[in-house]
């Protein structure tokens, strides 16, 4: 048998046509699940021109709609990244009873539907109920409201933050903070100094995931903001009004620019996981 | 079986992990593949079992052309560093699956496999753990569970990669003349691949001493110990 | 017994559990108890009376079976993906692996007038469809299909790593015992992304079954059809109807809460087997 012939076949790979079918299965499912309707939307926005998809986006109602989805997003991001550092602090640098079922709390949101989510908020705050109607009668309203789309918001993005830091600070220990204990650094100190430099870029991702479902939540926002045009409907609530009114230009156009924002969040994701990932959560790396 | 290989060189891209290799290796030897890492030694070993292919030469078994049969054809027994038990496995599904892996013409009935497992349980003298998960078993149990699920499938020899790397020295003791027994009791060529020196020599008949993917020496332990070849066997042998 | 919470050198006790417990009970705790205690003065006889309606129990009948179906399909897609990302050095891997989180990414609202766009009768694909007499959007296919897209990420992500981990070795050990790589990749590398595929399966259908904004644009939303269950429970708000919407509420909490026991169960299931996750 001459060398040349030999029928070199890796022992754990599958034959070429095998593979060349998985590969080609993969990218035409995705071709047509996820990279069609991403086509779509900037190709139905763009129907009638940049001109009249730019129009759109200028007139009052959207600049007021896209306005009040970075309102709310500039107020839930900072409040969610606070309970996750502090949640993930509470429940990695301590030992207590109930901490698996404290996790699984957390975790709750998730499996929750947004919808279920928005009538919970709605049975809670709204106006016929307790602490809801006493809150409209003193001028704080909450349901169909800011603080409603807000508390909705932070309902749904609730675990992000804290998923993403208790892996990393369980990984990291509690050496390096008692070191610094031992040399006299005061609490704050030693989270400044040396747990936060170590937590920043799961930090950062877990902002970043919170961030992308923050500005695109529809269903629980869709029950508490009441849909009043200019005053509570954020960026997709404005989209489903449009679309409703067969605004096509105007409704995909506004969904272009959360696309946008979508693939822009995806792209620093990607970079993160590139440059970051032994500082992300050990689940990812690559 | 008697294996020949004949001028055999295996490059991977443009560094070449063996030069030009050839070896006799009589039929029921125990053979010791002797080096530090990276002389070739393992390589030569996946090359025997085709889990690689040569990029020159020829493998014979018995006179036979082998170079190009497949890995499942080979019929060698091949146990691995890590010993690759499948986790979500018993030990008796372990021993078994090279018997009920074989396509329904060739498999032997049930009762026929189970008799076979028993039988190999017995032979590394664990017979009370076929039900177990792999990772119920201490290091050494894992290691003679690998040997038998090789031993299962009747092969035409025994490889061995480093069998003893991952064990604490008094296993390492005990286990040794575990495999000479079974080698002794079953016959089969086998060939075993060590960075350990004294572990060569002791329970090897023949002992290759491999270095950059060349065979510096070869021979009985005692001869290779009384005359080392070359500078790298007296060198490596009094490290 | 052990102490409620162990003594410790670490600062910050205080002020982490405070925020914790404040924010959790505020943004989660308090709105779900206001859920179940509407539930409970309402009553259970009521909740059950609103709940055994024929035009409830299709919706949640279809959202459930609707899920099910696209959690199967994202179960075998995503294995493939995951796989063919993992294994298969092609060009445009990067870009493929990227593109699998686009799901989580986007708007549900832009998911849904997208996939509407492309597969109304009128769109791209919903007229090549029409061609072959199949229509997509505002049936049940529809729906199926904005499952799928939300459901997608789940369970590659979950399986990547795993494959990842896989030792070469083992595979190798399969095929010198004779298997064919069939045989390897059935009785070996499938049992061995059994439970982190099931997990990520139970992910996808739990997403799915709440899922509303990617499927009210597509549905058509015909009662006993095409209606969905938290379309339903937005109707009721609509009309001011709160017990009803708790009461719907409830069921699909219930729901929810069941899948996420099966969840806990099957990892504790894989742990014992297997020895770890």
């Amino acid at each position: 048998m001459s060398d040349t012939t030999l029928p070199f076949r890796n022992p754990t790979s599958e034959t070429v046509l095998a593979r060349r079918s998985l590969i080609a299965l993969a990218v035409l499912g995705m071709a047509l699940l996820v990279g069609a309707p991403l086509l779509m939307v900037f190709a139905e926005a763009l129907a009638k021109g940049l001109g009249a998809a730019l129009e759109s986006l200028g007139n009052r109602d959207a600049r007021a709609a896209i306005q009040l989805t970075l309102i709310i997003t500039a107020i839930a991001l900072p409040l969610n990244a606070m309970f996750g550092i502090a949640a993930a602090w509470f429940i990695t640098k301590f030992d207590f009873r109930g901490k698996a079922f404290l996790i699984t709390l957390i975790d709750l949101p998730f499996s929750v539907s947004p919808v279920v989510a928005g009538l919970c908020i709605v049975l809670m705050f709204g106006a016929n109920s307790l602490i809801g109607g006493w809150l409209v009668a003193h001028g704080l309203p909450i349901v169909f409201a800011l603080p409603g789309i807000v508390l909705a918001t932070l309902f749904v993005t609730f675990p992000f933050v804290a998923r993403e830091l208790i892996p990393v600070m369980i990984e990291q220990g509690r050496a390096e903070e008692e070191a610094a204990l031992t040399l006299g650094a005061s609490g704050w100190r030693v989270f400044r100094t040396v747990t936060l430099p170590n937590i920043r870029w799961a930090l950062l991702y877990g902002v970043l995931l919170c961030n992308a479902r923050a500005m695109g939540e529809f269903g629980a926002v869709a029950v508490v903001s009441g849909k009043i045009r200019g005053q509570t409907a954020t960026m997709p609530i404005t989209i489903e009004m449009l679309y409703n009114e067969y605004l096509s230009v105007a409704a995909f156009s506004m969904a272009a620019l959360l696309t946008a924002l979508a693939l822009l969040t995806l792209l620093l994701k990607t970079l993160l996981e590139l440059r970051h990932a032994d500082a992300l959560a050990a689940t990812r790396r690559h | 079986m008697h294996i020949e290989i004949d001028e055999i060189t295996k490059a991977f891209g443009a560094t070449a992990a063996l030069h030009p290799v050839s070896l006799a290796i009589p039929s029921g030897a125990l053979v010791a593949l002797l080096g530090p890492s990276g002389s070739g030694k393992t390589t030569l070993l996946r090359i025997l079992g085709g889990l690689e292919f040569a990029t020159a030469g020829r493998v014979l078994f018995d006179g036979q052309d082998a170079t190009g049969l497949s890995v499942q054809d080979r019929r060698a027994g091949f146990v691995f560093q890590s010993y690759a038990l499948f986790r979500h496995m018993t030990v008796f599904d372990n021993i078994a699956y090279g018997l009920t892996a074989r396509p329904r013409a060739s498999r032997p009935p049930k009762p026929e496999i189970a008799r076979r497992v028993t039988r190999l349980l017995e032979l590394i003298q664990l017979p009370e753990i076929g039900s177990r998960f792999p990772s119920q078993l201490s290091g050494g149990q894992r290691q003679r569970v690998a040997l038998a699920r090789a031993l299962a499938i009747e092969p035409r020899m025994l490889l061995l990669d480093e069998p003893f790397g991952a064990l604490d020295a008094k296993v390492r003791k005990e286990l040794r003349q575990g495999l000479r027994d079974i080698h002794d009791e079953t016959g089969l060529t086998t060939i075993f691949v060590t960075h350990d020196q004294e572990e060569a020599m002791e329970l090897a008949d023949l002992v290759v001493v491999m270095s950059m993917g060349r065979i510096e020496q070869v021979g009985k332990p005692q001869d290779i110990r009384a005359r080392p070849a070359t500078p790298f066997v007296r060198d490596f042998l009094n490290a | 017994m052990r102490p409620l919470i162990h003594r410790s050198p670490m600062p910050g006790l205080g002020l982490s559990m405070g925020i914790t417990l404040t924010m959790l009970t505020i943004v989660v705790l308090l709105p779900i108890g206001a859920l179940l205690v509407k539930g409970a003065t309402f009553g259970p006889g009521n909740v059950w009376e609103v709940v055994n309606r024929e035009r409830v129990w299709a919706a949640l009948f279809l959202s459930f079976r609707l899920s099910l179906l696209a959690a199967l399909f994202n179960l075998v897609f995503g294995v493939l993906l995951a796989w063919v990302l993992v294994r298969y050095p092609f060009p445009g891997r990067r870009l493929l692996d990227a593109a699998v989180d686009l799901p989580f990414a986007l708007p549900t609202a832009v998911a849904g007038i997208a996939l509407t766009a492309l597969y109304a009768p009128n769109g791209l694909f919903g007229g090549l469809a029409k061609e072959v007499g199949l229509k997509i959007a505002y049936t049940q296919w529809g729906i199926f299909l904005a499952l799928v897209f939300v459901g997608l990420p789940f369970v590659t992500r979950t399986v990547q790593p795993v494959i990842e981990e896989i030792d070469r070795e083992v595979e190798e050990a399969s095929a010198t015992l004779g298997a064919t790589r069939f045989t390897t990749l059935r009785r070996i590398i499938l049992p061995m992304l059994a439970p982190a595929a099931l997990t990520g399966f139970a992910l996808s259908l739990a997403r799915a079954v709440g899922e509303y904004g990617s499927v009210i644009f597509i549905a058509g939303n015909i009662p006993l059809v095409t209606e969905i269950a938290p379309l339903l429970i937005v109707i009721q708000l609509e009309e001011f109807n709160y017990d009803a919407a708790a009461a719907i509420g409830i069921a699909m909490l219930t729901l929810s809460f069941a899948m996420l026991l099966a969840i806990n169960l099957i990892q504790i299931w894989s742990r014992r087997r297997i020895g770890h996750v």
